[in-house]
């Protein structure tokens, strides 16, 4: 009986059949929840160097920025429920040693205490996005937050484990600069991908890592600091990955899975023309 | 038994327009995989079906191996089951390339949204009674604290939204506190996105712990009022039975 033995590779067959059709016909599922905006930050793979401390390199203009919409930070307290930065641009680069990211945003006016800041998980634990916050069921991680400050006219290397724990590292290695022009900061900081600094976030190129934004409007409105402390623009935790350098073993891998199609198919016609004999 | 397999594509067929079309006009939309399994699963049904009712399996398999070694065939069936040989390897190698090909797209996060509260608040109810002026103070709780994210139209779609994701819930929407015990809510305002356990991300989550800024009672009674400025109503103990 060739059926009664083709019966379970017949089945094989259609599962991979169906199997490897069934992401075409039903890629309909619902989308992601991104509110419209961009969901990940790519840093680009370059050979050269990278744009570190030049906001205004030409070779950033070749980059699509992603975009992601900020909010007031009604958070915790103290809060705030208006703020100038109501979305950013960034784009990203790395040369497998450096990287650098550039901040693009509109602010109408240029202050000494305009500040931008971006913030990462540091290490396997995951830490909440409003500075890694106590989270009470799930052990959380620290942050690691690189902050500009016009007024500093540099980077800071900063890390937080919960509400008011923020402090500057004593190992340095955010460089950052600012350029305010016509309305808008281009704010680019850079660092080495990895530091051996344990507090600091190791950047590996093809990891996915989760990044969040603030930023604070330094105007002086009735003689004070319009945004400062916790009353910023904020995001929430996105993705960012370091482009990883191309990997040509997958068309081996794409060869050999055609190969084996092809000698399955072969077997199985052999399986069936004998089972009819 | 005739025909056995034709009535088989036209279970599968039927089967998978009833689960993506049909069932999301009463529920949530099946994810593409769950549907996959189903109708994997009705498929293996079919084939043990007609194995076990004995003999027929070569009647359900017939056409297929007639189909694949060209038996007979002429015309289009043969130019089919050339294209089927030569689609299959392809296919397969196609599908290799977008699993192994470096995407841009983030790993799909799976995260869920109403996951079980801890045991101390199951069950309970709201000790203030439902009258106007508790809905009104709830309202205006609400209005102060939670309209910047859920929106003053309950409908999630506040000033601060747009800056979170997950974004702020849509209360207006039948999926999200309709769904609830107002018991469940009461930990979910307490507690905030904090408070919630690693299946469900809490990393990600903006919505603050309110305990450390609320009463109890304000708790409550933000909670009649957020249910009646919303249009819908509790999930209550005996529905749950
Ligand atoms: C900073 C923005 C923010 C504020 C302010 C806020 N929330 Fe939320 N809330 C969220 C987000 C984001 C979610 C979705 C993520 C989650 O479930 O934790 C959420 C979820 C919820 C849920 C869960 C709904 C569900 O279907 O599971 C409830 C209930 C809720 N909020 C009630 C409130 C109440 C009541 C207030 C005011 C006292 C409030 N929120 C204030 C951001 C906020």
């Amino acid at each position: 009986m060739g059926y009664q033995k083709i019966f379970s590779v017949a089945l094989g067959l259609i599962f991979t059949v169906t199997g490897a059709g069934a992401p075409c016909v039903f890629a309909s599922d619902p989308p992601p929840e991104d509110g419209g905006g961009s969901v990940a930050v790519r840093l680009h793979l370059t050979d050269g160097p990278v744009p570190s401390g030049d906001p205004n390199a030409a070779v950033w203009d070749t980059i699509q920025p992603a975009e992601f919409k900020l909010a007031p930070q009604v958070h915790w307290p103290d809060r705030i429920q208006e703020v100038t930065v109501k979305s950013v641009k960034v784009r990203g680069m790395h040369n497998g040693q450096d990287l650098a990211m550039l901040l693009e945003y509109a602010d109408p006016s240029e202050d000494a205490a305009d500040a931008a800041a971006i913030e990462f998980m540091v290490g396997d634990k995951m830490a909440h996005f409003a500075h890694g916050q106590e989270m009470l069921q799930v052990e959380g991680g620290p942050v690691n937050i690189w902050y500009w400050k016009k007024e500093d006219g540099k980077g800071t290397d900063m890390s937080a484990k919960g509400f008011k724990t923020i402090r500057a590292q004593d190992n340095q290695n955010v460089s950052a600069t600012g350029a305010w022009q016509e309305g808008t900061w281009r704010v680019v900081f850079s660092r080495p991908l990895q530091t051996g600094d344990d507090h600091d976030v190791q950047v590996t190129p093809g990891e996915w890592r989760n990044v969040a934004f603030a930023f604070w409007d330094g105007e002086i409105v009735d003689g004070a600091v319009k945004e400062q402390g916790s009353q910023k623009a904020v995001s929430s935790w996105w993705y960012f990955r370091a482009e990883p350098p191309p990997d040509n073993s997958i068309y081996g891998y794409v060869v050999l899975g055609i190969a084996l199609a092809a000698g399955f198919e072969f077997f199985l016609l052999r399986r069936i023309r004998r089972g009819n004999e | 038994m005739k025909g056995s397999l034709t009535k088989t594509v036209i279970l599968l067929v039927g089967m998978y327009v009833f689960l993506k079309f049909i069932l999301p006009l009463f529920t949530a939309p099946l994810p593409a995989s769950l549907i996959f399994l189903y109708l994997a699963l009705t498929l293996a049904s079919a084939m043990i079906f007609y194995t076990m009712s004995g003999g027929s399996l070569d009647e359900f398999m017939g056409p297929i191996g007639r189909f694949l070694t060209g038996t007979g065939q002429t015309g289009i069936a043969g130019t089919a089951r050339i294209l089927v040989f030569v689609l299959f390897p392809l296919l397969v190698g196609w599908q290799t390339y977008t699993r192994l090909a470096p995407s841009d797209v983030p790993p799909a996060e799976n995260r869920t949204i109403h996951p079980a509260p801890p045991g101390e608040f199951v069950g309970l109810s709201n000790p203030y009674e439902r009258t106007q002026n508790n809905v009104m103070m709830g309202k205006g709780l609400y209005a102060a604290f939670c309209s910047p994210c859920h929106g003053a139209n309950f409908d999630g779609k506040g000033p601060a939204a747009v800056g979170f994701n997950p974004p702020p819930a849509n209360f207006s929407d039948p999926g999200t506190i309709a769904q609830l015990q107002e018991s469940y809510l009461f930990w979910r305002i307490k507690k905030g996105g904090v408070g919630l356990p690693v299946e469900a991300m809490p990393w990600k989550s903006a919505m603050p712990r309110w305990e450390v800024e609320l009463p109890d009672e304000w708790i409550w009674k933000i909670i009649m009022g957020e249910y009646d400025g919303a249009g819908q109503s509790p999930r209550t103990w005996e529905e749950e039975e």
